[in-house]
């Protein structure tokens, strides 16, 4: 038995998820294809409908 | 003034980061001026003060040369604060006692091509942070214990879910409702798009489930009437037929759902031949009347007006989904929909839209300057495409009216101090990054209590605050930075409430002492945004580690 | 982001790939690979000397091919980690040349040209599938003829010119401008290395080329050798100079884009590609055209959609902000063509349904809102992980366990799943965060314990 969480995608929901888990004391192992996570959100320069900056 | 008693040490560490600070300023003056500020005991220059390297000498620093403060100069705190607060504590240090100068984005990058430019504003920036520091004092984490039960408000599919997800968690869940059943709209709804589940049974199930969990414990006919305290301690109030409960509470759900507006004086509603969506399911599931063979939808029914000016992204896919349940109950039906925009999103919805028009239901696109006009047994409208006044026989006229904020949606948003918005829903976080969060900690959100939301969104919503909601449960206390606002001036305090008001996070109350009206922090539920310090014109408030003196003290280090 | 970087209870595996699943819920052993970046993670501080230095320039895949970066690289700036990655298909000393410079450079020593992928196996309880989506590729749409006309971008690409990290500092350039801006740029080091040949003639002879040339047209000088070969020399230079006058000629009078069309359902609502909508992308144009109108009050844009899709929060109330303050025009008809226009104009082809007419435009710029495709990399993972998916490839769910996949111990949330925006998917995130907390926390014991 595991109680660890593997999580593949480090795009905003891949993030979410592991930090909500983490946050609970779960073990988790993120796995990225890419050299840094941020997924298409960090290509965003605002979101809708705030403005607000993506990173 | 620094404590007189207290011998100030400070050790300054001064980052070249590689080429990315040393490329751009004279590392040696800066490390050499640094040397000259009032108790500087120590300074080094590092390739890297974040490698382990760097990190070690600061650690050496501090027991070999008995520093008291640590300043290090280089990047962002944002990114490294944490790291050299923690080594400090690592060796011996108060992580309170650090103070941290950024000459890299606010100097190296932003003078690149002003060498001595940019080495005089990096000296300017270090002597300030030293001139603070010396003024820091020792800080301790703030932890409070959570009570580890669950107080989940509505018990429409958001609300069970959640309630289910934190027992089945093995947390003790509150679940309060209004009504006599649980179940929430799904009482009303006669199937469930786009499967065309079976709306009873599946909330049969979910009653069932709930009502039989040994860690839910379920009031009806109940409302909440109180909740004082704050994440991980509410002190919450019930009020059920049988009396008032008094039941301690770690965190809140709010799960209320929405209502369906009803449309009086909107298209000749009458109940009768001009129904709502939510009267046309009832319709459908008790079986729906030979004699209707016409039916005329109308969307956005008293919504997208400039009183409602929000889409209540769920009706288009509601009227689809009862227009085919028409079809399959009398084939021969003609269902005409009146639309502005089909708002069928993703997959499912366009797939379920596809297949309605394969079944031969009529789309009409109307214009809202024209809007359709109800008469009795027919719908005229102009057909904006087509550029056509139509006629539509109607035996039935369905209106897809929006779902509005439920009904006391304002009584608990004051009740648990969380927002709602301009079209009174429950106000997110961020409504982007935090959508299921208050701003307060420990008050969480799912369904339609939040927008408008089908079956999927809220099962995803319900199953979604009861993760976020689980967070501090599992963790069982909650600690926090104690860089919080503090009431450093009791007596100059006049409990005027002004900063209450202010508080984004619901951290301040004014408490009756001995000496009359005061504020009170909640420690656990500030974020030391220093909103309440800056307001108070009695100067009574302070933010730790941000107070007036040390402000001060770096900006006469900077006019020196 | 940055608190993935620094959770305790986060162990990141950036540029890593999922090789091998087995076993079932409450136990799965997984082989991820992790590739050689041939930077050591914990030695690199991410202080980018190294890049400055890099001797050869790559297209930059973050900005969508449209600027430049090295081939050792961050991802993007404010990548975590902000560890460095050689690519190896570019670097010169991987590919067997003579280089080595970054190693030179880096005082951290974090650069290992002898670096090896590394395999590592993980025992997981749960798995959370959030693999995200593909940007639709409209080069397959030939009539809106992305791959020929410069200036029809897509909405990613249009993000990037926006933002002030991106390959134009947030200057709405147009890429045919940018094109022959960098000719431009190409030209003068090459006309600045011919004046240099010339300026020694010049100065060999005392003569001004241009008077040499005009008696040496004449007839002159035809036997001296040296002055054939400035003549000669003289006329590759004005063969340079010329189109290069001409050309910053005309890019003087470059300006930023001020008329823009955004098409919506670029691949989506589409049966040749896909049928479905991909329900973030009338948004999305709403508020590129809001912040291109931010950038320049005077830029104006159409919006060319069926539908426009504002179904969230505060949705509604942003387009119509949109349209009253930020010169947005929405306009009903899909449009069926773009053809070549003058000065790299786009011009849209397309029906008006609300006037019943077609109609042509032209405009300085078209961003086309692509369809959410289903990540090219989903049907082998979904393979290794044994989970179905569904008609377009996204991972099967159902509306009532909408983020339960067909395996249990595996789900899926996100664009994974289908196209949502990101209120939605952080939401999904979070629901599945609580399914796999259930296995974590309770293991085989929920089996039992566990209602519904």
């Amino acid at each position: 038995m595991s109680k660890d969480i593997l999580v593949i995608g480090g795009g905003i929901a891949g993030i979410q998820s592991s930090l909500d888990l983490a946050d609970m004391g779960v073990k988790v192992h993120l796995v990225e294809k890419l050299p840094s996570i941020g997924g298409k959100m960090a290509q965003l320069d605002k979101t809708f409908p705030t403005n607000d900056c993506a990173i | 003034m620094p404590n007189k008693e207290e011998n100030i040490r400070i050790g300054v560490f001064v980052c070249h980061c590689g080429s990315n600070i040393a490329g751009y300023l004279n590392m040696e003056e800066l490390g050499a001026y640094a040397e000259t500020l009032p108790h500087v005991a120590f300074v080094k220059r590092n390739l890297y003060t974040c490698s382990e390297g760097g990190i070690n000498e600061i650690k050496k620093a501090i027991k070999e040369q008995n520093l008291n403060r640590v300043v290090v100069a280089s990047c962002t705190p944002r990114t490294h604060e944490p790291l050299f607060r923690s080594s400090c504590a690592e060796a011996g240090l108060n992580p309170y006692l650090f103070e941290m100068v950024n000459i890299r984005d606010q100097c190296s990058w932003v003078h690149m091509q002003q060498r001595d430019d940019g080495t005089a504003k990096a000296k300017d920036l270090i002597r300030m942070g030293v001139a603070k520091s010396a003024l820091l004092e020792p800080q301790q984490p703030i932890i409070s214990d959570v009570t580890l039960r669950a107080l989940v408000m509505g018990a429409g599919i958001a609300g069970m879910t959640s309630a289910l997800a934190l027992a089945n968690r093995g947390y003790e869940v509150v679940l309060v409702e209004r009504e006599e059943r649980l179940g929430g709209m799904l009482n009303v709804i006669n199937k469930l798009g786009p499967s065309m589940a079976d709306a009873a049974s599946f909330a049969e199930e979910k009653i069932k489930a709930v009502q039989s969990h040994k860690n839910i414990t379920v009031f009806t006919k109940a409302r909440v009437t109180e909740a004082q305290g704050f994440i991980g301690k509410y002190k919450v109030d019930i009020e059920t037929e049988s009396g008032v409960k008094k039941i301690d509470i770690g965190v809140i759900i709010v799960a209320t759902g929405g209502r369906l507006l009803v449309p009086e004086g909107l298209y000749n509603y009458d109940g009768k031949k001009v129904i709502t969506q939510l009267e046309a399911e009832t319709l459908l599931k008790q079986g729906l009347d030979k004699g209707i063979n016409n039916v005329v939808m109308i969307q956005c029914a008293g919504g997208r007006t400039k009183e409602k000016p929000y889409c209540s992204r769920i009706c288009c896919q509601t009227a689809v989904k009862n227009a085919i349940m028409i079809k399959e109950q009398n084939p021969a039906s003609k269902v005409s929909i009146l639309y502005r925009d089909m708002q069928m999103y993703g997959v499912e919805n366009e797939e379920l839209f596809r297949d309605s028009r394969a079944k031969g239901i009529r789309y009409i696109k109307y214009d809202p300057e024209d809007p359709p006009q109800v008469k009795d047994g027919s719908v005229q409208v102009f057909h904006s495409l087509l550029g056509l006044k139509m006629d539509l026989a109607a035996d039935l006229v369905v209106l897809s009216t929006p779902i509005v904020s439920q009904e006391g949606a304002e009584a608990t948003s004051q009740l648990l101090r969380v927002p709602i918005d301009d079209n009174g829903f429950f106000l997110e976080g961020h409504v982007k990054l935090r959508p299921l969060d208050f701003a307060t900690d420990g008050v969480f959100l799912a369904g339609s209590a939040r927008f408008p939301a089908n079956i999927r969104e809220a099962v995803a919503q319900g199953l979604g605050a009861a993760s976020r909601a689980s967070i501090p449960l599992s963790k069982g206390s909650v600690v926090v930075e104690p860089i919080i606002s503090i009431l450093a001036n009791e007596d100059a305090c006049r409990g005027c409430g002004l900063c209450v008001a202010l508080c984004p996070y619901g951290a301040l109350e004014i408490r009756k002492t001995e000496k009359g009206r005061k504020v009170h922090v909640i420690d656990v539920a500030c974020k030391g945004c220093g909103v309440c310090a800056s307001t108070c014109y009695q100067h009574a408030l302070s933010v730790n580690s941000f107070t007036d003196d040390q402000i001060n003290a770096q900006i006469n280090a900077f006019l020196e | 982001m940055l608190d993935v970087g620094r959770h305790p209870n986060i162990d990141l595996l950036a540029y890593s790939e999922i090789e091998k699943v087995e076993g079932e819920e409450g136990n799965f052993k997984v082989t991820v690979r992790r590739k050689a970046r041939y930077v050591e993670e914990d030695k690199c501080t991410g202080c980018g000397a190294c890049k400055e230095k890099c001797p050869t320039v790559v297209p930059d895949a973050f900005n969508e091919g449209m600027g430049e970066r090295k081939a050792i690289y961050s991802w993007f700036a404010q990548g975590i980690p902000s560890t460095h990655t050689i690519d190896p298909n570019y670097c010169r000393q991987l590919q067997g040349k003579k280089c080595g410079v970054c190693a030179k450079t880096c005082q951290a020593g974090a650069v290992n040209f002898e670096q090896k992928d590394r395999v590592v196996e993980l025992t997981v309880g749960a798995i959370i599938v959030a693999a995200g989506y593909d940007v639709f590729d409209p080069s397959r749409i030939p009539e809106y003829r992305y791959d020929k006309l410069a200036n029809v971008v897509t909405a990613i690409e249009f993000e990037r010119l926006l933002s002030a990290s991106g390959p134009t500092g947030g200057h709405l350039d147009r890429p045919s401008d940018r094109a022959i801006e960098a000719e431009i740029e190409a030209l003068e080091k090459k006309a600045g290395k011919s004046q240099k040949v010339i300026a020694k003639f010049e100065e060999q002879f005392g003569q001004a080329s241009a008077d040499f040339y005009s008696s040496f047209q004449k007839g002159e000088y035809k036997d001296d050798e040296e002055r054939n070969k400035w003549a000669e020399k003289y006329k590759e230079h004005l063969e340079i100079v010329e189109p290069l006058e001409a050309m910053k000629k005309k890019a003087e009078g470059f300006t930023a884009a001020k008329r823009l069309a955004f098409i919506q359902c670029v691949g989506s609502r589409d049966f040749r590609f896909y049928p479905f909508c991909s329900g973030y992308c009338c948004m999305h144009s709403i508020k590129e055209a809001i912040i291109a109108h931010e950038h320049g009050p005077e830029t104006t844009s159409t919006i060319f959609g069926m539908d426009i899709r504002a179904i969230g929060k505060g949705f509604e109330e942003y387009k119509i902000r949109g349209g009253n303050h930020s010169n947005i025009t929405y306009v009903r008809g899909r449009v069926a063509e773009i053809q070549a226009g003058p000065d790299n104009n786009p011009v849209v082809i397309y029906e008006d349904t609300k006037e019943r007419m077609v109609k042509s435009e032209e405009f300085d710029m078209v961003i086309l809102a692509t369809a959410c495709a289903p990540t090219k990399g989903i049907y082998e993972l979904a393979d290794k992980l044994g989970i179905e998916l569904d008609a377009y490839d996204f991972v099967k769910t159902s509306p009532l366990s909408p983020v339960d996949t067909s395996r249990p111990g595996i789900f899926v949330c996100g664009c994974a799943g289908a196209p949502m925006d990101v209120p939605e998917s952080v939401a999904q995130a979070s629901s599945a965060a609580e399914r796999a907390a259930e296995i974590a926390f309770y293991g085989d014991a929920r089996k039992e314990k566990a209602v519904a």
